[in-house]
């Protein structure tokens, strides 16, 4: 506990010394010259470019540990955050009353199985699940939930993933990713969602 | 046999005031009229029959779990009127003139340690009982005495008890996760049954009444499970298949229809209750989706999506013979028969919403029965009169609704968290 504290202060006061030259620069900003602008049909010439003014990045000599870019998270649910925000196992999105794969979804699905037979995704399996939008009926998405997650399972196979490390699940319309009653919700909510799994 | 002395009865209650009392004729024909019995059903006095003073009873518990319940029966019984009573003034042969009442409910409820006794008398305009009922309970067996006197009532003119002791079977998210539960048909008694802590949807009775079968993902898949009515007797149902969704019970043998699916093709199965005789009726490469037994077991209803949108078909029991039933609307499903066999209710999107649809298998014709927001899963009461479904037209949430196979006597059964998926019982009791 005692060492995060000291941890952040020493962070922020670096922080601190690092942000006030920049600061300074704010301080004294030459004023812009003044344009007459009461005749509108004259063309002018545009101002020069302004730099735009954006923070120091931390240098990693000022950080404790200097994490390498690719430290896989050992949880499981946290690699699973992980792999979606670099962009590694994406899911698979259908269009409505559908279970085929547009090339946005082969796509999604070529980049998560080039991870998964990579030397970091290799140990993994995967379970596929098909969800649905709300605007069909419980029962019958449950049965499309089904196929949607069958095309990709059968999708990454053909693109070199043994099928006995993925396992299939239908949610249907049970477990909705956006609760909202819009368009943009249910494009979210028609998907195969990939889950690494051990 | 002891006649009646009407006399000797004594002043109504206050209770009785509280309750109105529907008059049910006002809105019938002529024709429709002459088959509805009028009924005087005072609030029953608090003491036994010929007891001098009354014992201390509950006025307001023998109201809440008795009175009400049984009032509301008689009132939803289609065959049965209450008669409008004036408050506090002793039924005689002349009052039931006065109001029409072709019958008089005598009702006489005391305690006798921590038992309720609850008598019944069916007197006619001459004095004489027709019925004579007496039941003895617990507190929490006041609700069922009311249903199961009212059903008394309706074999004593219909020859065929009512459907106040059904139970309705749905899914509700209140405990936090989907459960299954049940309740009354009025809505009261609302109990958990499935306790998986996981995602337990679908469930629907077998024909006795004993047994529910339902899908939970438990297990991180969905699979078949069997429950009984108390909760007890859970057995995971292995179909070595993927879904296992829709299950249902055949009403005449141990088959239970469900969809199963390989490698993404959902069909419809056959399996026997203990696992066994896994057998395939469809087997187009579209999905085929919620089957549901005609009630004599020699057809089974199911969706398909084999035009491109999901409709009604209707198919033999043994697979054969396949044929479409639904035309209109672009999306259709839940198909349910009537316990008569004639029509067939599902959900029918129209105007971009769901609705209720009945069509008559005879006719060929079908009508919806309009509502506000969505309205899906239907399912008929044992006598064919009612229907229960889930709506979203409260905010968006789904919960169960009742109402009569028209329409009309729309109630809200259920308030708490969302519910959804309602199946009634399949025995009237």
């Amino acid at each position: 506990m005692k060492k995060i504290t000291q941890l952040t202060l020493t962070s922020l006061a670096l922080v601190l010394l690092i942000l006030t030259p920049a600061c300074r620069t704010k301080k004294t900003p030459v004023k812009p010259e003044v344009i007459p602008t009461a005749t509108m049909d004259v063309p002018r010439v545009p101002d020069p470019p302004m730099p735009v003014e954006t923070t120091v990045p931390d240098e990693p000599d000022f950080v404790e540990q200097s994490p390498t870019e690719d430290v896989i998270p050992s949880d499981i649910e946290a690699l699973n955050r992980w792999v979606r925000d670099k962009g590694y196992v994406r899911d698979a999105f259908y269009n409505y009353d559908e279970a085929t794969l547009d090339d946005a979804a082969q796509a999604a699905l070529s980049a998560s199985a080039t991870w998964l037979k990579g030397k970091d995704g290799a140990g993994y399996s995967l379970l596929v699940e098909g969800h649905c939008d709300e605007r069909g009926t419980e029962q019958y998405n449950l049965a499309l939930g089904d196929k949607r997650a069958n095309s990709a399972k059968d999708y990454l196979v053909t693109l070199g993933i043994d099928a006995g490390r993925i396992r299939t699940v239908s949610y249907g319309e049970e477990r909705p990713f956006e609760e909202g009653h819009d368009d943009s919700s249910w494009s979210q909510n028609r998907r195969a969602h990939l889950v690494l799994v051990r | 046999m002891k006649k009646l002395i009407l006399l000797s009865i004594a002043v109504l209650s206050i209770g009785a005031a509280a309750h109105a009392q529907t008059d049910i004729t006002s809105t019938m024909t002529a024709g429709q009229a002459a088959q509805i019995v009028r009924i005087a059903v005072p609030f029953p006095e608090l003491k036994p029959p010929a007891a001098p003073a009354p014992a201390l009873v509950d006025t307001g518990k023998v109201r809440e779990g008795f009175f009400g319940p049984l009032t509301r029966d008689i009132a939803y019984s289609g065959i049965f009127a209450l008669a409008a009573l004036p408050p506090s003034v002793p039924v005689t042969p002349e009052l039931m003139k006065r109001v029409e009442a072709q019958f008089y409910l005598q009702l006489n409820v005391w305690t006798e340690g921590a038992e309720y006794v609850v008598e019944a008398r069916l007197v006619d305009q001459t004095g004489a009982a027709q019925l004579k009922k007496r039941y003895r309970g617990p507190e929490a067996a006041l609700a069922r005495t009311a249903h199961t006197l009212a059903n008394e009532l309706m074999r004593t003119f219909n020859n065929r008890p009512g459907v106040f002791l059904s139970q309705i079977a749905f899914a509700s998210n209140r405990s936090g996760n989907w459960e299954v539960w049940l309740m009354d048909w009025d809505g009261a008694n609302q109990r958990q049954i499935t306790r998986h802590g996981a995602l337990s949807i679908l469930p629907s009775w077998s024909p006795d009444n004993e047994r529910m079968v339902y899908t939970s993902f438990a297990r991180g898949t969905s699979d078949m499970y069997i429950i009984n009515r108390r909760g007890g007797g859970r057995m995971r149902i292995n179909s070595g298949l993927a879904l296992n969704t829709s299950a249902t019970f055949s009403p005449v043998s141990n088959d239970i229809a469900f969809v199963g699916s390989v490698r993404g093709n959902p069909d419809i199965y056959l399996i026997k209750d203990d696992g066994s005789n896994l057998r395939r009726l469809t087997t187009t490469n579209s999905i085929e989706s919620t089957p549901e037994w005609s009630p004599n077991g020699r057809q089974i209803a199911f969706t398909s999506g084999r035009t491109g949108t999901p409709q009604i078909y209707v198919m033999d029991a043994e697979g054969t013979n396949e044929r479409r039933i639904s035309f209109e609307g672009n999306w259709n499903d839940d198909a349910v028969f009537s316990p008569d066999g004639e029509k067939v209710a599902y959900t029918s999107r129209v105007n971009g919403r769901f609705q209720i649809r009945i069509a008559n298998l005879i006719t060929n014709e079908s009508s919806i029965i309009a509502g506000e927001g969505s309205n899906e899963q239907p399912t008929w009461s044992p006598d064919g009169q009612w229907i229960a479904f889930q709506s979203d037209r409260k905010g968006r949430k789904w919960q169960v609704f009742r109402m009569r196979a028209d329409g009309s006597d729309l109630l809200q059964l259920t308030f708490d968290g969302e519910n959804k998926e309602p199946d009634w019982s399949k025995k009237p009791e």
